[in-house]
């Protein structure tokens, strides 16, 4: 395994907090830095194609995920994504062939997923203790294995990001319409759902099922208010999520603060948010 | 009982065709919505599918461009590869609030480098190119959320015209424009029709347009009720079979130039048309 402390180190003099000299806070903030536009990013297009429903129902299948590992006796580091994955790529195969509309779809798969892992954690006691876990997240515990993993899907989404986003775009206007004009739908469609699975099941470990879908929708929601084209909204969307981990993370190490990590990165972008709206507010007001 | 044993079919020498239906079935959870549609539009032709609603003049577009499985074939020559559609759909149902501009619409499908890093010079013209085709430069700058029914359609125009298309395909073009906008835009289509020699295929339940612009009509009812140009094709008993009531639109003695003349208010303006 690759040695990242050189990293760390960068890390730790480009932001020279003294909460960032221990290893876990480097580690943390390094995690953070790569999850947060990866969200970021593929928010945009989940706001795009109002995906959010189904981000929704992947971060639920998480304890699912888990709950099959132990059963299996498997890591649930692994098993957790690979389910999230299939589930993602279950609902989009759904929608696809059937006449069900998405919501319904996707509504049924939650139910199914939230009452799996019900009743797997209810047969086990002991396995109630990680359900807090799960509802918060602990991103303060991320291994250098974790991060790894991180960048190479980093590398990987990015690439995508980059050569399907303006397809991406088009089939979140209309896939009838990208169909006929030569864009290839489905297979855009899959990777997007099995990459989106694998960012959520990865942001359910940073900032627990509760907050993913803010940290998917809410850089975005806050870009879509500022720019004015559909290129500058990724630019702004990778600032307020980039800025958000950040100061999110050294805001919650403070001592007059001690927060959740996760809950204050995503309370520090929802400021964003509030402030992205005053300013289109009074761009309308100008305008008028 | 079906319409094409009562009216006989016009039956013209088979031109060269830039579409054929061959039987086309379509089934929705065993109910028939397409029965065996065998029909052709011409090659360089402004061929209108018409319709009551629920004829299935939808379906058999969502065919054409293969959204929905049928059985039968639809054949569309090309010459060499794939054949090139330009698709105008009836209404775009998207994120008003999504900032999006007419510019990068346009680019959007051709443009390899994502949208983050700008428009290439290149592409920008081919874009405004396609916009004064339709008349339609002084939006490019504009947020596609902010355009008016009008004005989307001229871009969603646009848009069909930058795929450099062999084929138009409008599902029903004058729907959501006010009836002088709709004019405009058919003597658009109409004048891009002879200068590009695409052919036009378009669903419309309006038939003032059809018999205005159309060189060639598709009675549908989910089956083909009658097929060929205006004149021959929209005679009143036609249209009582297909519409189910009496359609006084069409006098079928009185058509100069292939064209049927309709006693829309346009007709009395414009009498020569």
């Amino acid at each position: 395994m690759p040695d990242l402390s050189p990293l760390y180190a960068l890390l730790a003099q480009l932001l020279p907090f003294d909460c960032l000299q221990a290893r876990f806070m480097q580690q943390a903030m390094l995690g953070l830095l790569l999850l947060a536009p990866m969200a970021a990013v593929m928010g945009i297009v989940v706001v795009n194609f109002r995906m959010a429903f189904f981000a929704d129902a992947i971060s639920h299948s998480a304890f699912a995920g888990v709950a099959l590992g132990l059963i299996f006796s498997v890591d649930p580091g692994w098993t957790m994504p690979a389910f999230g994955m299939l589930v993602g790529l279950g609902i989009m195969i759904l929608q696809r062939h059937t006449n069900l509309s998405s919501d319904t779809v996707i509504g049924v798969f939650f139910s199914a997923m939230v009452a799996f892992g019900l009743a797997i954690v209810s047969r086990d006691r002991s396995l109630a203790r990680d359900l807090q876990r799960f509802l918060y997240g602990d991103i303060l515990t991320i291994s250098d294995g974790q991060i790894l993993c991180l960048m190479v899907l980093f590398l990987a989404l990015m690439a995508f990001q980059a050569a399907s986003y303006n397809h991406l775009l088009y089939i979140g206007l209309n896939p009838t319409l990208a169909q006929a004009h030569r864009v290839r739908v489905a297979i855009h469609q899959y990777i997007f759902a099995g990459l989106l699975s694998l960012i959520v099941m990865f942001s359910v470990q940073a900032v627990g099922v509760l907050l993913v879908t803010a940290m998917l929708i809410v850089p975005a929601a806050a870009a879509r208010n500022v720019a004015r084209s559909a290129g500058s909204m990724f630019w702004w969307a990778m600032l307020v999520s980039l800025t958000s981990a950040a100061s999110g993370l050294i805001v919650s190490a403070q001592d007059w603060a001690r927060t959740a990590t996760g809950a204050t990165v995503i309370l520090v972008a929802c400021g964003w948010f509030l402030l992205s709206m005053i300013v289109a507010g009074l761009r309308r007001e100008q305008a008028a | 009982m079906a319409a094409t044993d009562v009216f006989p079919l016009y039956q013209p020498e088979p031109p060269e065709a830039a579409v054929r239906f061959e039987s086309v079935t379509v089934e929705r959870g065993g109910v028939s919505i397409l029965d065996r549609v065998s029909a052709t539009a011409p090659k360089g032709s402004c061929t209108a599918i018409i319709g009551p609603n629920g004829a299935g003049k939808t379906t058999l577009l969502l065919a054409l461009l293969g959204e929905i499985s049928y059985q039968g074939r639809i054949h569309i020559p090309a010459n060499g590869g794939q054949p090139r559609i330009g698709y105008v759909p009836q209404r775009l149902t998207f994120d008003r609030g999504m900032p999006l501009t007419v510019h990068e619409f346009l680019a959007m499908g051709f443009q390899k480098k994502p949208l983050w890093f700008g428009i290439g010079r290149e592409l920008r013209q081919r874009s405004l190119e396609a916009l004064a085709l339709v008349k339609a430069e002084h939006l490019a700058e504009r947020r596609i959320g902010a355009l008016s029914g009008g004005e989307l359609q001229r871009v969603l125009l646009a848009l069909a015209l930058r795929q450099e298309p062999d084929l138009l395909v409008l599902d029903e073009p004058s729907a959501g424009v006010d009836f002088r906008g709709e004019l405009i835009f058919c003597e658009l289509l109409d004048s891009l029709r002879r200068t590009k020699g695409f052919t036009q295929l378009m669903v419309s339940h309006d038939l003032a347009t059809v018999t205005h612009h159309a060189t060639h009509v598709i009675c549908l009812n989910r089956k083909v009720a009658a097929e060929g140009p205006p004149r021959q094709t929209l005679t009143s008993d036609n249209l009582t079979a297909i519409f189910g009531m009496h359609m006084g639109l069409v006098n079928s003695r009185s058509m100069p130039d292939n064209q049927a003349v309709c006693s829309a208010p346009c007709c009395q303006e414009r009498p020569d048309a």
